[in-house]
């Protein structure tokens, strides 16, 4: 999607985007003005506007749980391929 | 729903304060994204979210209290949270530093995990989608557009002859890069085709409204007439007449067969735009013009 339809579907404010972006806390893909943003820099965003918020996390905090976060989810992946992997082991 | 209170584990009388301590504590706990793997904690996050709409609003409280309303209608709408997209394939956030350093060993555990990070280092890159207007004349000639991208970048787009409005070009290898060994991925351009208001297109086929004097038609004669590779000299015969039609012989788009549709050119009479005085007196005494009908025969 584009990034006015970002900017509606997130309830972010431009100023605060292109903060956002500048902290890499938010990655759409370069150079696409069609589908430059996607449904999960949507979810990431509403999560970054949770820990701002409601949980009350200030930005080097925010910093370090997007990065503890990806990390877990990388794992996460890694599992479900595995389990993946030994359920299918023919499979190639 | 349980009582608001219980959800958030605080007695009625506990004051705006604990109630936002207590959600605070609860929501660190329970958010979702904060739980990837714990389905229940979704609903029970849901609750406590609830629970605080109602008790964290002066007013709601005072009402709920009150008994004027209940603790259900604070239900929020689906939400689908970073979670439910971050463990799936390719997207920007990925992170393996997590098990980086179990992919060093030569146990059977390491190789699976090799096996798959390299599967997705080397993916194929993303196909990025553009849009390019091109005027109607090109769509039939051919032409060589230069796209500029949102970056800054160009993209060099040779449009082939006789495109139709709305189709796709692809361009291998122009989109966004692969990573490691992985190829490049393409780039799709949607072309449209801006109308021209002397051309229609009709397939292959093209019509056009040329406008001819009076004295062309009676007499004949030979008039420029445009096509979308430049203009050409049409002979008129004598006695054409408002709809009549000629054909301009492989003027039109180029076919799939390396041949041409053809180029329709329909005849208009148009008188002058200031009435003639000489022409008016013909017309006056023209008897044949008096009793012809042209309405007769429809």
């Amino acid at each position: 999607m584009k990034r006015e339809e970002f900017l509606v579907r997130s309830g972010l404010q431009v100023e605060t985007l292109e903060v956002w972006l500048e902290q890499r806390w938010l990655l759409p893909a370069a150079g696409d003005v069609e589908s430059g943003y996607s449904e999960i820099d949507i979810a990431r965003a509403h999560f970054i506007r949770d820990l701002q918020g409601n949980l009350g996390v200030n930005d080097p905090g925010i910093d370090v749980i997007l990065h503890l976060v990806d990390q877990l989810h990388g794992m996460r992946r890694a599992f479900a391929e595995l389990k993946q992997s030994q359920a299918k082991p023919g499979d190639e | 729903m349980a009582n608001p209170y219980d959800v958030l584990g605080v007695s009625p009388s506990a004051s705006d304060g604990d109630i936002r301590n207590a959600y605070r504590r609860l929501v660190k706990k329970l958010h979702p994204d904060l739980n990837p793997g714990d389905k229940a904690a979704e609903d029970k996050f849901k609750e406590v979210a609830g629970a605080y709409d109602l008790l964290g609003d002066a007013d709601k409280r005072r009402r709920f209290d009150a008994g004027e309303i209940d603790e259900t209608g604070t239900e929020r709408p689906q939400q689908r949270y970073y979670r439910d997209y971050a463990s799936g394939p390719g997207h920007a956030y990925a992170d393996d530093g997590a098990f980086a350093d179990y992919m060093d060993g030569d146990d059977v555990f390491a190789e699976l995990l090799r096996r798959s990070q390299q599967a997705r280092a080397n993916r194929r890159g993303q196909d990025l989608r553009y849009r390019l207007a091109i005027t109607f004349v090109e769509s039939i000639a051919g032409a060589n557009k230069r796209l500029t991208l949102p970056d800054g970048g160009t993209l060099d787009v040779t449009i082939p002859p006789g495109l139709i409005d709305g189709q796709v070009l692809r361009l291998r290898g122009k989109g966004a890069p692969g990573s490691g060994t992985g190829s490049a991925g393409d780039a799709l351009i949607e072309v449209e085709v801006l109308p021209d208001p002397r051309f229609e297109r009709d397939g292959d086929d093209i019509s056009i409204e040329l406008p001819i004097s009076l004295t062309e038609a009676v007499r004949g004669g030979r008039v420029r007439a445009p096509t979308p590779t430049g203009e050409v000299t049409l002979t008129v015969p004598n006695g054409a007449n408002t709809g009549t039609r000629l054909r301009l012989k492989g003027k039109g788009a180029p076919r799939r067969d390396g041949g041409h549709g053809d180029e329709y050119v329909k005849l208009k009479i148009v008188l002058p735009r200031v009435p003639d005085p000489d022409l008016e007196a013909f017309v006056e005494r023209w008897e044949a013009g008096k009793s012809f009908n042209p309405r007769e025969d429809r």
